[in-house]
């Protein structure tokens, strides 16, 4: 109990909450975005979206599983780097990008589960409705799976705090065999987003369609869409939170931003090639004329050409803002990208949906949940410091208070 | 293991993998596709003889026991309705399985009426992209849809090429994919017409084996070559479709989307299908061996031991 | 199945009437009024005015093919039934079925009878050949022009007394 209250008593503990301002903005989100959830659950689907026949997919699943998604790549990234190719000067972060994949996912499905029509019955394809012949069924199968393995990879951490060692290095001992299981998963699922949208020629703009290529375009753009997200993730929780970070975060963090932007860059420059060989290969050059070409290039220049300068720049004069900067972008070139590809360029011989206000008011609601959440267990499990030896663990929680107020206080001028 | 030849057998692995990777994406594009049940009934639409009376949306209504209208089925107005800034003509949607538009060429002094409903693809995108197989194709040619199993992902509204199954939003608890069925379960599996067919005063709709009303639909371009366009709407968009279409202008001017591939829609995801089962079966291998190159003679079983490691 | 039923007796009803027909007439002395009554559920009878229509058409294989001795004017058709030769039935139920998709239809299809194959039903028939005349003569062409729906027709169209209690303009999309 003491350790959910960060070792404070419960009067303290609410007091550091209410003078957090952010805490405040989360509230008045939540007041109005839950009710919204709640009413969407009682009246159906179409009071809170525009019931669209011809726009199947909203804001709930272009937002939250299609940009989600890719976004949480990190954990099979970092998985990858640090379990596979012994990269272990990672480990500092490793657990964070596992942290920032287990709860994109979960939120994906929450997402999800809030899209659905029939949300209950989500357990269909796994039980007795089959139709493995399905790109989405594959989709099903390994967000289910990848989830699994994502909480046990992140468990250790949750065994660290409770103080279940044992339960820690069983799971320790599977740990190749959940990260080589976490690659296949996360091939297959990042490309098969992609491949749904092979379902649907001629309702997605051509610059954007490519039968052939529409699954690597989603996976190789969710390289550096995951490591991007570790490198802002990691400047939002330096910047907010820096009383949770151990000496190693602090001091590796710079380093390591680097090291990943060039992992990012790495991938931004595949990507980028991969997208100029799908207009090719189509022979789509004219389009590039168009109004729709010119939203293209816009999601090109600003969202993979701009980054990879910044990257290059940054990586080479060791500027880790400019690094960051490039992340952020890199970020907001996807979600442009997973917007346009779901909402914005599709039916585009057809006319333009617009979400229902609610839908985004819902969106929003749960995107403040998935953070109200991530700092919740940035604060308490030892994602951003390493766990002290078991002997003194007592010491250690009572330890946390001090610099656990501080920080608190100190928020709300940053806010 | 020296650098050089590491580096070679991760060379190698990437290039066997790519390379079988390939050659099943390949056999399973070759794997014959489906072209339709022989004997898979279907219908011919001469939209010349179409006189846009809308007795086939009043027929499909009483038959499928659709909620009422909101405006009478003999109320020719709706043929002025638009949607979404007069982009937009009907279509079918949750309370209605089909509806009739009225175009006007410019080349003709008379408007062409246009039924749109299921096509009842031989191969159909929504039946193949349904991760619980809702949807069945029958071997009357219908493609019917099982609700009690559907779980309201929307995928097949993605997925259908003719923007066809409606979903009917408004309902709570068991929201549901609506769609023309073609009367499978009242009429068609009993060898009648579907109601919109027996119903149509001008037998612009004709009911047969689709393989016949191909020969047909030839017969009467052949016949008439200067009434009809010189093609059969629906003989080979998406791998053909149960429902036929034959028009006197061409079919873009009368809302058809002349742009759709010959091949079916489940043909666009089978190189990426093909491409699993290599990951599922290469990966292990390929990253437990990254592993144990990468991490040899390195301690791996880095426990509680990483914090006093780093400490150091 | 309401069509099947009442079809089925409607038919034979036709087919009654036109044997009687074809016994006693000629081309001239024709009945002056036909009762058409195939669509008795939704419709009430149609009184076709024979006589008027004798009057206007210039020909009677206009409408009768080549069954009244006249000879037809389709080249398509002349080819075989170029011949002024009278038949013995001259009904269009005679030939155009009344249940066009029957499985028995169905299988005609199939056979590779390369002219009849794609004959039309009655009500295919009369519609295409008498709408295509009243809209070239500005001949009424709208449904109830002809035929009053009855009770039931009203119920299906969801028109009359049936009407939509709000008309307001169809709403989600």
């Amino acid at each position: 109990m003491e350790k959910l209250f960060l070792g404070l008593p419960l009067d303290q503990y609410i007091g550091q909450l209410l003078r957090n301002k952010f805490n405040w903005l989360l509230g008045i989100i939540f007041a109005i975005g839950i009710p919204l959830i709640i009413y969407r659950f009682i009246f159906g689907l179409g009071s809170v979206t525009h019931s669209s026949y011809d726009y199947p997919w909203g804001l709930f699943l272009s937002f939250g599983l299609f940009c989600m998604v890719p976004l949480s790549a990190s954990g099979f990234m970092l998985g990858t780097t640090v379990e596979i190719f012994g990269r272990h000067d990672f480990e500092p972060i490793e657990r964070l990008a596992l942290l920032n994949g287990l709860l994109g996912y979960l939120f994906a499905v929450v997402y999800l589960l809030v899209d659905l029509g029939q949300p209950w019955r989500l357990s269909y394809p796994m039980i007795y409705a089959w139709g493995p012949a399905a790109v989405l069924f594959l989709v099903g199968w390994h967000v289910a799976i990848y989830l699994s393995v994502q909480v046990a990879e992140v468990s250790t951490s949750f065994f660290e705090w409770i103080g279940w060692p044992n339960a820690k290095k069983f799971i320790r001992k599977g740990t190749i065999g959940l990260t080589v299981s976490g690659i296949i998963l996360s091939t297959l699922h990042q490309g098969a987003l992609g491949a749904l949208f092979s379902y649907a020629p001629g309702k997605i703009h051509p610059l954007w369609y490519s039968a052939e290529f529409m699954w690597i375009h989603f996976f190789v753009s969710s390289i550096p869409g995951g490591l991007c997200m570790v490198i802002a993730v990691s400047t939002i929780v330096i910047k907010t939170m820096a009383w949770r970070c151990d000496d190693t975060f602090k001091d590796n963090l710079n380093q390591l931003t680097l090291k990943l932007a060039k992992g990012a860059a790495m991938g931004l420059i595949t990507y980028l090639v991969i997208k100029l060989i799908a207009v090719a290969h189509d022979n789509e050059w004219m389009y590039l004329a168009t109004g729709w070409g010119a939203w293209y290039l816009l999601e090109m220049l600003a969202g993979v050409v701009l980054p990879l300068i910044l990257f290059a720049y940054g990586i080479r004069h060791k500027l880790v803002g400019v690094v960051r900067f490039g992340a952020f972008l890199t970020i907001a070139g996807i979600i442009l990208n997973r917007l346009n590809t779901a909402l914005v360029v599709f039916n585009w011989k057809l006319y333009q949906e617009v979400p229902h206000l609610y839908e985004v008011i819902i969106s929003i609601t749960i995107f403040a949940i998935y953070i109200a959440l991530y700092r919740f267990i940035l604060n308490r499990l030892p994602i951003l410091y390493a766990w002290q030896a078991q002997p003194s663990e007592v010491i250690v929680t009572a330890a946390v208070p001090v610099p656990a107020r501080e920080q608190e206080q100190e928020i709300p001028a940053r806010a | 293991m020296s650098k050089v030849s590491r580096r070679k057998f991760l060379a190698g692995g990437l290039a066997g993998g790519a390379a079988v990777m390939l050659a099943p994406a390949e056999k399973v594009l070759a794997a014959g596709s489906f072209s339709g049940f022989p004997d898979g009934m279907g219908v011919l639409v001469d939209l010349t003889r179409c006189v846009g009376c809308r007795s086939c949306e009043a027929a499909c209504n009483k038959e499928q026991q659709l909620p009422a209208p909101d405006l009478p089925f003999d109320d020719l107005s709706v043929f002025d309705q638009t949607f979404h800034q007069g982009t937009q003509k009907r279509r079918p949607t949750e309370k209605a399985y089909t509806v009739v538009n009225r175009y006007r060429p410019e080349e003709l002094d008379k408007p062409v009426y246009r039924k749109i409903q299921c096509n009842h693809c031989n191969e159909p995108a929504c039946l193949t992209s349904c991760f619980v197989n809702a949807y069945t194709k029958t071997k009357e040619g219908a493609v019917i849809y099982d609700s009690s199993v559907c779980v309201g992902c929307r995928n097949c509204m993605i997925a259908c090429p003719f923007n066809v199954p409606a979903y009917s939003y408004s309902e709570v608890l068991s929201p549901v994919v609506k769609k023309c069925i073609f009367c499978y379960d009242s009429r068609v599996k009993h060898g009648q017409p579907p109601a919109c067919v027996e119903i149509c005063p001008a037998q612009a709709l004709t009911f047969g084996k689709r393989k016949d009303l191909l020969k047909i639909a030839r017969m009467r371009l052949k016949k008439s070559p200067d009434k009809y366009q010189q093609e059969i709407y629906g003989e080979k968009q998406v791998g053909g479709t149960g429902w036929l279409y034959i028009a006197e202008t061409p079919f873009e001017e009368l809302g058809f989307d002349t742009s759709l591939q010959q091949e079916p829609i489940i043909d666009n995801v089978k190189g990426f299908l093909g491409m699993v089962p290599m990951v599922l079966a290469i990966w292990p291998a390929l990253f437990t061996g990254f592993h144990l190159l990468a991490t040899k003679h390195k301690d791996h079983a880095h426990d509680d031991s990483r914090v006093e490691e780093e400490k150091r | 199945m309401f069509v099947a039923s009442s079809w089925h007796l409607r038919g034979v009803l036709l087919i009654l009437i036109s044997l009687l027909l074809a016994v006693t007439s000629y081309a001239m002395d024709a009945p002056e009024t036909i009762e058409i009554d195939a669509l008795t559920q939704y419709y009430q009878r149609v009184e076709f005015n024979h006589q008027l229509h004798v009057e206007v058409a210039e020909d009677c294989s206009v409408c009768h093919h080549h069954t009244t001795g006249t000879g037809t004017t389709d080249p398509y058709c002349g080819k075989c039934h170029g011949q002024f030769e009278e038949l013995d039935v001259v009904s269009c139920a005679d030939c155009h079925s009344a249940e066009p998709f029957s499985a028995e239809s169905i299988h005609r299809q199939s056979q590779q009878d390369l002219f009849h194959v794609d004959m039309n039903g009655l009500k295919g028939a009369y519609h295409q050949n008498c709408l295509g005349c009243h809209q070239e003569m500005d001949g009424p062409t709208g449904c109830q022009d002809c035929h009053a729906r009855t009770e039931l027709g009203d119920e299906l169209y969801h028109s009359g007394k049936f009407a939509p209690k709000s008309t307001g303009q169809a709403a989600s999309h």
